[in-house]
């Protein structure tokens, strides 16, 4: 259908008398009239004697969006494929690298060095995260994993090093009626992931979460509201975050700049009744932001939002109209 | 009917074409990704992997390769390429002289080669973090926007010209710039692709007791380096003479330099981010004014730093204490000035004190 579309605009704009500045980009020759100096010296001379055909510029309500992200807390899930790569890889190094210098670690004599002897006979290598895997014997070119071995997996390795960690703990602790016991790393599926928490932060831990509102008409979009005057850009994008998302977030704007745009149009353009003025939509200019701290809180929000929700680039495409998903996703990171 | 749909389309915008228009019309020749259809892109693609197959249960268990080559009774013959039976068509010397000991002819990236390294080994998280976060918003932090028709305005020259007011002008090269001869890098704008990241970092330690007292000094600078780096030092001579440090120049061998690049280095500086510079007491941070001027920052640590990193701390001991060095760490960056190398390396969580210089 995209095809379509594009393909019968491209049609139709060739139709259309061109009037083509290659100095400028299109999308910048379609919003601005081009006004350099020569023309506009041209104009004001002509203006006096006959009336030029004047370009009408449709008035937009101009808003300021926040882009509000937590960035990824933990470091992504690997694919299957790098997963075997990186253990091969490991492998591999075993098998060429120079052997491991065990009395620089180890002095002769000591525990330590006692529980080293014993783990080495287990499991064959100095390296613990490799499984049990002689990598100068005859058979070391046996080297790859069958199928259904857990050796490559990162919460095989994990429960390994703290496997060995504590053993060793055990083995050269002077009070043996003690059991040692290392903390074992968080879970990397939180309370809210099992729950599908929407307004939890801590919910997809590796990926980036953003903050959808819920205006008072039930659309979902980021949070937005219209410039005022003598305002910029980036206080209009804070006073909207303050107005609508409340105070109680520690908030970094990044940049003054918006990162995006979005467009849209009124099916009929709305007629100010005071002024005459044809109002023909709204564009909506993103500003990026981060969050540090806090959460969302609607309850004094002054542009009587309905709801708000913590998600993903790829579950915003649930939410929001097809038309708004396309003009902002390219400023969305992909993780 | 998916035939039929561009002539629908058509129909409606053909009027509209001929409508007057508020704006200026010029001609769409703009093709985005969203208007290629998913399955002509995904079509190049393998739908079936060698993974996806399925493998009954009894023969994945009864599959044991070590059982397997025991109950060969003759050996398996040699690689076509090692045996001297199958000649290949074309002589290729390289890869008929392959043999099973480290080849000094194959290329690097062969594991036969000497020069082979293996790796990468993990994903480091420093990387991954530069990726997700910290890229796109330094593209953020660092637009500039000129309006459209925007022309630059020039700039003069970087090397000027002689004014020819001499005959002796004629064929001289041209002069440097004004105020010092150093010719500064050119600092484009930064757009998606020249985005400032971290190239290589580089651990030098400068020993100065390696030439007046005995080269015990530079073994053990050398192991710690070596220890906290993950990779081989080098050595280097004195290119200076220090005449209170009874050093001469080519003469005595007093540093040792380690280059880190790729997973390495973002493992190192992983480890100095978050675990090493947090533990410094009263650690200002990097000094403000640090820099070459041309996008690479260094910063000093003392010996008693140097033995805050993990790698040194397990087994701290074995190092004779007072021999720990301190180092000159350089982050060197792609990026053009030092006020984008130090926006990156404030992203990554280097902090910096007093006087900013760009």
């Amino acid at each position: 259908m995209a095809t379509g579309t594009n393909g019968a605009r491209r049609i139709a704009s060739l139709l259309r008398p061109s009037r083509l500045d290659f100095g400028v980009c299109r999308s910048c020759q379609e919003t601005v009239g081009r006004r350099n100096y020569a023309t506009a010296a041209t104009e004001s001379t002509s203006a006096s004697t006959s009336p030029s055909t004047s370009s009408v510029n449709p008035v937009y309500t101009i808003n300021a969006g926040v882009v509000l992200s937590r960035p990824p807390q933990i470091t992504r899930d690997l694919e299957p494929f790098e997963k075997a790569y990186y253990f091969y890889q490991k492998r591999l190094n075993e098998r060429l690298a120079l052997p491991f210098t065990k009395y620089f670690y180890f002095k002769r004599g000591t525990p330590l060095d006692e529980d080293w002897k014993r783990k080495v006979k287990e499991r064959l290598t100095p390296a613990r995260d490799i499984g049990k895997y002689n990598a100068y014997a005859n058979d070391a070119w046996n080297d790859e994993l069958l199928l259904g071995a857990q050796e490559s997996e990162p919460e095989h390795l994990v429960e390994k090093l703290v496997q060995d960690a504590e053993s060793t703990a055990n083995a050269t602790s002077q009070d043996t009626s003690k059991k040692e016991e290392i903390p074992r790393p968080h879970s990397r599926v939180t309370e809210a992931d099992k729950k599908g928490d929407y307004k939890s932060l801590n919910r997809l831990l590796s990926r980036t979460l953003y903050l959808l509102v819920q205006s008072k008409e039930g659309y979902w979009k980021f949070p937005s509201s219209p410039v005022e005057a003598e305002e910029t850009i980036r206080q209009a994008a804070e006073r909207t975050l303050a107005q609508s998302a409340g105070v109680n977030m520690n908030t970094w704007m990044v940049g003054f700049h918006p990162a995006g745009h979005h467009v849209y149009n009124n099916r009929k353009p709305h007629i100010d009744e005071a002024t005459g003025v044809a109002n023909y939509g709204e564009k909506t200019f993103f500003l990026k932001s981060r969050i540090m701290a806090g959460q969302a809180d609607l309850s004094n929000s002054l542009q009587k939002l309905q709801d708000f929700k913590w998600v993903s680039k790829d579950e915003i495409s649930q939410f929001v109209t097809q038309k708004y998903y396309s003009s902002i996703k390219n400023m969305l990171a992909d993780r | 009917m998916a035939a039929r749909e561009p002539s629908r389309y058509l129909t409606r915008a053909l009027p509209r074409a001929f409508a007057p228009s508020a704006r200026s019309q010029a001609f769409l020749g703009r093709r985005n990704v969203s208007d290629e259809a998913p399955v002509r892109r995904l079509s190049d693609l393998e739908t079936e992997s060698s993974l996806m197959t399925a493998v009954s249960e009894d023969a994945a268990k009864s599959f044991d390769p070590i059982a397997r080559s025991k109950s060969r009774k003759t050996q398996l013959p040699r690689s076509r390429l090692t045996n001297p039976k199958f000649q290949l068509p074309i002589p290729f010397p390289e890869v008929q002289s392959r043999s099973s000991s480290p080849s000094p002819t194959a290329s690097p990236s062969d594991p036969s080669s000497r020069l082979f390294v293996p790796g990468p080994f993990a994903l480091p998280r420093a990387e991954q973090t530069y990726n997700s976060t910290i890229a796109s918003d330094i593209l953020t932090l660092c637009y500039v926007h000129t309006p459209p028709g925007f022309t630059p305005p020039p700039k003069a020259p970087r090397l000027r010209e002689w004014d020819d007011s001499s005959p002796y002008h004629k064929n001289r090269p041209l002069r440097g710039p004004r105020g010092g001869d150093v010719l500064r890098l050119i600092r484009k704008p930064i757009k998606f692709n020249n985005i400032p990241k971290i190239e290589r970092i580089t651990i030098h330690s400068y020993v100065k007791q390696a030439a007046q007292d005995n080269s015990a000094w530079l073994h053990v600078a050398g192991m710690a380096v070596q220890a906290i780096s993950n990779v081989r030092v080098e050595t280097y001579k004195s290119k200076a003479s220090v005449a209170t440090w009874s050093i001469a120049p080519g003469r005595d061998t007093v540093a040792v330099k380690a280059e880190l690049q790729g997973e390495t280095m973002y493992h190192f500086l992983g480890k100095l981010i978050d675990v090493v510079l947090p533990r410094i007491k009263d650690w200002p941070g990097v000094k403000g004014s640090s820099g070459d001027s041309s996008g690479n920052i260094t910063f000093g640590l003392e010996p008693e730093n140097v033995a805050m990193f993990p790698e040194i701390e397990i087994n701290y001991d074995m190092y004779p204490p007072k021999m720990i060095p301190g180092c000159h760490i350089t982050l060197h960056t792609t990026a053009k000035a030092d006020k984008d190398a130090r926006l990156l390396l404030s992203a990554m969580g280097v902090p910096f004190y007093g006087k900013i210089i760009h």
